[in-house]
Order: C-alpha cells, then sequence, then structure tokens
C-alpha cells in the first residue's frame, strides 16, 4: 500500500521541462530565467556591460558580501540569522591592519584575526545556547559592540599605514586569471556545498532547522553544531573583512555598513527560508548572489541615479518573495 | 512463556506540590501490546515520559531486561531499546524519508560522507521487513501524517527498540491507515517487541491489546487482560464512576429543512457538494481523512474562497467572502486544530471565550467593556462546566478536553445558528467528551443547526441524525442514521 502522495498527471507544467525542474528545483529554475532575462537584456541595452572587464567588476562589486552569505546560509538554515557578520568584517580589517603595525608577520597577523572573529562566533552561540538570547537579538548586540569596539581601537580614523608587501595578493592577485576573491568564493561555494548536501556531519543542519527538539532526541548535539555554524559565519565575515583590507589596502569602519541586509536578502532570494528552519542550499544562495551582483552592478553601468537603487532592490525583493510563492504553489502538481 | 523486558517498581512523580503519579508498578512482556488508558491528567504521559527518560522518577526502580537503568535522557534510553513516538510527529520535512529514519546514523564513508545508495537501500529493506511500501527517496514533507507515524515506527525499528511506545497513534490517522497501524503493531509483536500505546480510543484497545492498564489520578486503577474484561468495566475505571450513555439520545423530532448548501466546488478539492440541515437534527459529515469534508466546511466558512455554490439560511442567498461575514450571518466553524486555529494559548480563558464576538463588549466611544466580559465568560465557564472554575487562567495550562469546552465556548458566544464542529472531540478525555456530546444536542433542541465532522465511525453513529458521507471530494450518499453500522458508511466512503 503506497500512501505518498501522488498528484494529478497534467497541470502547471508542460512535460518537456518537468525534469529539468524536479532536478532543480522550480525556485532555483526562476531564479536562473530571472539572471538570463536580466543579463541579456542589459547586455544588448546597456554599452560594455557584456565585457569582461565589466564582468569581473559586476562580480567584485558584491564578493564580500557573497562570501559571507555562504556561512549565513547555514546558520538561517540552522534556524538562526547573523546579523553581526555587518560588524566584523571592518573589525577584522581593523585588527588585521594592527597586527601589521606593530610588525606581525601575514601568515601570523592572519591567523590571530581569524582566532579572534571565530571568538566572537563563539560569543554569539554562547548567547543563543545557553543564555538562551534569540540570535536576532544576541547578534544585534554584537553587531553594536563590535563596530563600537572597532571604532574604539581605531579612533575612527582609518588605518592605512605599513601594509606589507605581499599581503595586496589576497584583494588585489589574480589565480587563473580570476580576482582572488572570486577564486576563492568559488572554491568555498563548492566545498561548502557540497559537504552540506552529502556530509554527515553538515546534514545535521537540515534536522536541527526543522526541528531542534527532535533532533536533541534523535542524538544530534545541537548546542555543539550552533557553535560551528556561528563560528563559520564569523571566520567568514572576518575573511571577507581581511580581503577588503588588502583589496584597498586600507582598513576602515566604513566597511561593510548594512551589508548583513544585503547578504540576508541574497541568501533568502536563493531559497531559504527565513520563517522556518531546514529549506536552503548553496546553489541557490550562490543564484542569489549573482542576482544581486547583477542589480547593482546595472544601476553603475546604466548611469542611473544611485537614489533609487535601493527603490528597486526593495521592489525586486518583493516581487521576487512573489513569484516564488506563486510557483510554490504550482510545485505541488509537479512531483 | 514470554520473557519479561520491564518491570517499574513504585514509581512516583511530583511536579512542584502537584502528585502526578503515585507508587505504579508493573511488568511489561515481550511480544505483547499494553494500552495504557485513563482521562487526561490521570498520568499516562507522565508515566511514559518516564519509562523513555524524558523525566526522571523522584522514588521507585525501573528494571530493563532484569537491570535496573536510571536514564539520564531521552538518549540513553534509546540507546537502551526503548523508544517513544511521539503524538506531535519530528521529521525534518525536507528531508528523504530514508535520511529521517537514519537520522545522524546515516552510513558513511571514513571521511564521513553519506552512502546514498546504502541508505536507501537499508530503508527499502526494513520497510520490506515492516510490510510497507513507502518510497525512501520522497520527502517527508509529502507524505500524510499516518504515512509520517510509519516512518517514526520505522526509525524506532531502526535503534533495534524492544519497547515502542506510542502517544496515541491513532488520533490524526484516516481509518484505512489505522488499519495499517494495526497490521505493522501486531509484526511488530511478532518481532517481539513490546508495544505501549496511550489511547482514548475504547475500539482500538480492545481489537489490539493484550492488556489494559488503567490509571486514574496517578494510581494504577486496573492492570487487566484483554479478554477477561469489557468496555464498561474499562470506562468506569477511568471515571471511578458509571458512564452509562456515551450519547444523548437521539433527536426528539423532525424540523424543517432551513439551511442548506448546493453545488459548492473547489476544483481538486470537493466537487457539487450539496446538502441541507434540518432544524432539531445533528447532521454527520463523514469520510476518510483527505475526502474533502473539512475543506468544503472551511468554504462554507469563509475561511478558503471556493469556486461555486450557495449557501443558503432561512431562505436567504448568503454572501461569504471571508469569516467575519459568516460570523455576522451566523454561521460558525469550530476548527480540528484547536491550538494553532482555535485558541489564543497565552490568553486568558476570558478572552478565549469572547473573542469571536468582542463586537458585543463595546461600550461607548469605542472601549472595551470588561464588566460584560467578565461576567460573559464566567458564564460560559460555569455553563461548560471548565475546570477549574476560573476564567483568568492561561489556556495553554489547561487539559485537552477543557480547551475543547473553551472552543466550543467561544462559538457559543458568537451566537450561531449554524455550528460546524469539526472533530469535536480529538485528544479529549472520555467525561469531557460525553459532556460536549451532550450540549451539541442540547443545541440541535434549542434550534441550533449543528454539523459534526468526525473521523471516528462510533461517534457519527452514536450523535447524529442524519450523515452525509464524502468520498473523494464528492458527497456519495446520504443516510438516515436508524440502525447503521460502521460496515455501511464506510461502503460509500471507499470506493
Amino acid at each position: 500500500m503506497d500512501y505518498s502522495r501522488v498528484e494529478k498527471e497534467g497541470g502547471f507544467y508542460p512535460a518537456v521541462v518537468k525534469p529539468v525542474l524536479r532536478r532543480i528545483g522550480i525556485q532555483n529554475a526562476c531564479l536562473i530565467a530571472l539572471i538570463l532575462i536580466m543579463f541579456i537584456s542589459l547586455s544588448i541595452t546597456v554599452p560594455y556591460f557584456f565585457s569582461a572587464g565589466n564582468i569581473e567588476v559586476l562580480f567584485m562589486g558584491f564578493i564580500f558580501e557573497a562570501i559571507m552569505a555562504l556561512g549565513m546560509t547555514l546558520v538561517i538554515i540552522a534556524g538562526g540569522i547573523d546579523l553581526s557578520v555587518s560588524a566584523v568584517l571592518p573589525f577584522s580589517a581593523i585588527v588585521v591592519a594592527y597586527f601589521f603595525k606593530a610588525n606581525v608577520p601575514v601568515p601570523a597577523a592572519i591567523a590571530l584575526t581569524f582566532l579572534i572573529a571565530a571568538g566572537i562566533g563563539l560569543f554569539n552561540a554562547w548567547m543563543s545556547n545557553t543564555l538562551r538570547v534569540h540570535p536576532f537579538i544576541a547578534t544585534l548586540a554584537t553587531m553594536l559592540t563590535v563596530r563600537g569596539l572597532a571604532l574604539a581601537i581605531s579612533n575612527g580614523e582609518n588605518v592605512t599605514s605599513d601594509f606589507p608587501k605581499g599581503f595586496s595578493f589576497l584583494g588585489q592577485g589574480k589565480v587563473l586569471g580570476l580576482p582572488f576573491p572570486i577564486f576563492l568564493f568559488i572554491v568555498l561555494a563548492v566545498v561548502l556545498g557540497f559537504l552540506l548536501k552529502h556530509h554527515r556531519f553538515f546534514q545535521q543542519v537540515y534536522f536541527i532547522g526543522d526541528n531542534p527538539k527532535a533532533a536533541k532526541m534523535s542524538g544530534i548535539k545541537v548546542e555543539a553544531f550552533m557553535s560551528f555554524v556561528f563560528i563559520l559565519s564569523a571566520v567568514l565575515a572576518c575573511t571577507a573583512g581581511i580581503l577588503t583590507a588588502s583589496r584597498f589596502e586600507n582598513a576602515s569602519n566604513s566597511y561593510g555598513i548594512n551589508s548583513e541586509l544585503r547578504v540576508i536578502t541574497a541568501v533568502v532570494i536563493g531559497g531559504t527560508s527565513i520563517v522556518k528552519g531546514g529549506t536552503g542550499t548553496i546553489f541557490g544562495t550562490v543564484l542569489g548572489i549573482i542576482f544581486m551582483s547583477i542589480v547593482y552592478n546595472a544601476f553603475v553601468m546604466a548611469g542611473i541615479n544611485p537614489y533609487y537603487e535601493t527603490i528597486v532592490i526593495g521592489t525586486i525583493l518583493l516581487g521576487a518573495v512573489f513569484m516564488v510563492e506563486f510557483f510554490k504553489e504550482k510545485e505541488l502538481n509537479l512531483k | 512463556m514470554n520473557e519479561e523486558m520491564l518491570r517499574l517498581e513504585n514509581i512516583s512523580k511530583s511536579f512542584a506540590s502537584n502528585r502526578v503519579l503515585d507508587s505504579i508498578s508493573l511488568e511489561v512482556e515481550q511480544g505483547l501490546c499494553y494500552a495504557v488508558v485513563g482521562e487526561n491528567g490521570a498520568g499516562k504521559s507522565t508515566l511514559m515520559k518516564i519509562i523513555g527518560g524524558i523525566y526522571r522518577p523522584d522514588a521507585g526502580r525501573i528494571l530493563f531486561e532484569g537491570q535496573e537503568v536510571k536514564f539520564a535522557n531521552p538518549g540513553e534510553a534509546i540507546r537502551a531499546g526503548i523508544s517513544i513516538v511521539h503524538q506531535e510527529l519530528s521529521l525534518a520535512s525536507n528531508l528523504s524519508v530514508a535520511q529521517n529514519i537514519f537520522c545522524h546514523r546515516e552510513p558513511t564513508n571514513t571521511f564521513g560522507f553519506i552512502k546514498w545508495n546504502q541508505l536507501y537501500e537499508r530503508a527499502k529493506k526494513l520497510f520490506e521487513t515492516m510490510g510497507v511500501e513507502i518510497d525512501p527517496r520522497v520527502l517527508c514533507g509529502r507524505l500524510s501524517v499516518g504515512m509520517q507515524q510509519i516512518v517514526e515506527i520505522a526509525k524506532a525499528l531502526s535503534l533495534d527498540s524492544k519497547v515502542i511506545i506510542m502517544d496515541e497513534p491513532t488520533s490524526a490517522l484516516s481509518e484505512k491507515e489505522v488499519d495499517h497501524l494495526y497490521r505493522i503493531v501486531a509484526t511488530l509483536k511478532e518481532r517481539k517487541v513490546a508495544v505501549i500505546f496511550i489511547s482514548h480510543k475504547l475500539t482500538e484497545v480492545f481489537r489490539i491489546a493484550e492488556r489494559i492498564i488503567v490509571l486514574r489520578d496517578g494510581k494504577l486503577i486496573g492492570n487487566l487482560k484483554t479478554g477477561e474484561t469489557n468496555r464498561d468495566e474499562v470506562i468506569s475505571m477511568m471515571v471511578g464512576r458509571h458512564i452509562t450513555d456515551l450519547f444523548p439520545p437521539k433527536s426528539s423530532g423532525r424540523g424543517e429543512d432551513f439551511f442548506s448548501v448546493e453545488g459548492l466546488t473547489r476544483q481538486g478539492k470537493y466537487e457539487d457538494v450539496s446538502f441541507t440541515l434540518r432544524r432539531k437534527e445533528i447532521l454527520g459529515l463523514a469520510g476518510l481523512v483527505g475526502a474533502g469534508r473539512t475543506e468544503a466546511a472551511r468554504a462554507i466558512f469563509g475561511a478558503d474562497p471556493k469556486d461555486a455554490g450557495t449557501i443558503i439560511l432561512e431562505g436567504k442567498r448568503l454572501e461569504i467572502r471571508n469569516p467575519m461575514d459568516a460570523i455576522a450571518e451566523g454561521l460558525c466553524y469550530l476548527t480540528e486544530d484547536r491550538k494553532t486555529l482555535g485558541l489564543f494559548l497565552t490568553m486568558k480563558m476570558r478572552f478565549n471565550i469572547v473573542a469571536a464576538s468582542l463586537g458585543k463588549f463595546i461600550g461607548r466611544a469605542g472601549f472595551y467593556r470588561f464588566d460584560k466580559i467578565k461576567a460573559q465568560s464566567l458564564k460560559y465557564v460555569d455553563l461548560m462546566q471548565i475546570r477549574p472554575f476560573d476564567d483568568e487562567i492561561k489556556v495553554v495550562n489547561l487539559s485537552g478536553g477543557n480547551q475543547q469546552k473553551a472552543l466550543l465556548a467561544k462559538w457559543l458566544c458568537a451566537a450561531p445558528k449554524v455550528l460546524i464542529v469539526d472533530e469535536p472531540t480529538r485528544g479529549v478525555d472520555i467525561g469531557a467528551k460525553a459532556k460536549i456530546h451532550q450540549d451539541l444536542r442540547k443545541l440541535a433542541e434549542e434550534g441550533i443547526g449543528v454539523i459534526v465532522i468526525s473521523s471516528e465511525l462510533p461517534e457519527i453513529l452514536g450523535l447524529c441524525d442524519r450523515i452525509v458521507v464524502f468520498c473523494e471530494g464528492r458527497v456519495s450518499k446520504i443516510l438516515e442514521n436508524e440502525d447503521l453500522s460502521q460496515t455501511e458508511i464506510m461502503k460509500f466512503a471507499t470506493k
């Protein structure tokens, strides 16, 4: 006897596209279509949009948010949220710059900065695990505190001098013809995406996000895993901070302002549910990142008044969410 | 002779000053099925949670396979071989059936990567031994509640459980799924697993259990062999008194037609649903879960859109676009899901009772008349016999039976002309059940139209005067309830 819900034949989608949709999911398929439409129409209408130079600019424009979005995806799937990333970014840039000022060698400076960032992630986890503070409040508090710390350390000023040679490679160098940050992002996305899909340790995130109590009953160490997730998010934000410092050879308090919202937007557009944990993929997030990159770049390239930028992004976000809801309903006819 | 698996000796448990379990002793043998019955608050769930390692007893010993055990957490109980299938299911809806069964115990290679083929193969084998056909690759969120429950049982089996505890396993299942569950319980018994289940449904208790354990007020009242007792004895042990009639008498007379639904249709859910309701009668909507009864009722109430259909009350054709319209016209719908759709759990009883009729309590300048609210809510607490007699208690702290009474009070307060009640006694103890049945009959006698949706056929048969049978979204038959049997209804409810 098979009770699996078998949906009626026929339905909304033509038979040809069904196998494709089943494979990648409707939301991702929509995003891909949207990205292609935007890309093609921009290439036709905006001069120089489709040029090697601009494609690089396009992706570099959102690359630091992109790196943070990978960690954020895990946090949100696990049912949490991490607002502190936007503060960890400038904080790490300033901390690493101060290490250089103190003549700490590059590898040691980076390692120490990572360690401090991991400490911030652990602090977030401690507040949420032990003190049972909702991650939104906990990481909001961390964001304010860490941003303040960065301002206090730097006295509100930019830290520009004493960047060692060789450090600039991280933000400005190229690997296989790709800027290093983009290369790093691709590696991280592929590795993390694969692990999330196929590794037992990473799979825990879906159980925890869906139902933390049940996960605990099944022998999953929920607190330990949440600590890992928050640390990962902080470490990735720190990576973004170090890369930013290297790219501009400057560490500024103005880095990353409001970036947590851009990061969350990319993740949500990529289909990770912020309402209920347990859904989301790295692949979706990557699509969300590409989408956001194109939108931001389009404004610059089309020479539209930047004041309109957030209006359009807000509208598009809303449109994307509506579209996803619309197609999700139709998804029932698919399986 | 079966071997003893589990022995409880003088188990006691108190929460604060409230003694929930009082010196309970019992033995559980392998390969037998035990039914634990009792009214809500009798201590059934607490006892199960102690066996499953969720609570620790204040006094007494637990012996498992002859050894004394003290479980610090549910994980230890599971590893020892005691699993609980909870009433609230706990599967991750976006992961496959196989992954849920082998949650965090998936077969992997040395680097921790999951071996998918092996995972699905194992799940498939497990289902084969249980005699079930479920695709291990399907996402759990796509399964019906009944199937999810079977996946939970499979999970318990995959853990080599020797004792499987089920908390009201059939409360959300359709008849067909219940039958299936019975067969699985039979297989479990053959495999020498001891099954303990909590149930409010005595029919199923007598059908599948070898022994019936009756609890009342935290005390063990009876430990009976199923063959040596009967329904009435068990009920009187549960309530400590004799309940002679679980169901009130049938309608005193036949009134005129006053409410009708014609050609109600919603693509893919239900089609051409028509029936009429007469004064003084209780109309039952019977059918399997998913036959379209709840969906049709929600559409009548304006909670969901409909594609076509007319609703006529007292000769007037109603235009209902949302629940507000429906309530204004005197159409009320008591949901089957009281916790998420019915009650405001963390609010006081008082505001729950007046929630659907707040408009009546507004005084001059638009302020609420709290004195009126209080008077009205106390009246209903008294009328419905809600215990404790207190309209300021938070509803979340009440038993299922009292919550259900509160929900009924909320709709009575809205002065309905037609009241549709969906699963009015789900998860409700026998005392409250009888009270709710009597109240529904009283309402019908007073001239309020009562429509009952229930998946429990004995309830439909015992309570209703006429029965509309649904089958796959259509009304397959309207029956006069005169000496009907369950089989006759099932004949029309299935194809």
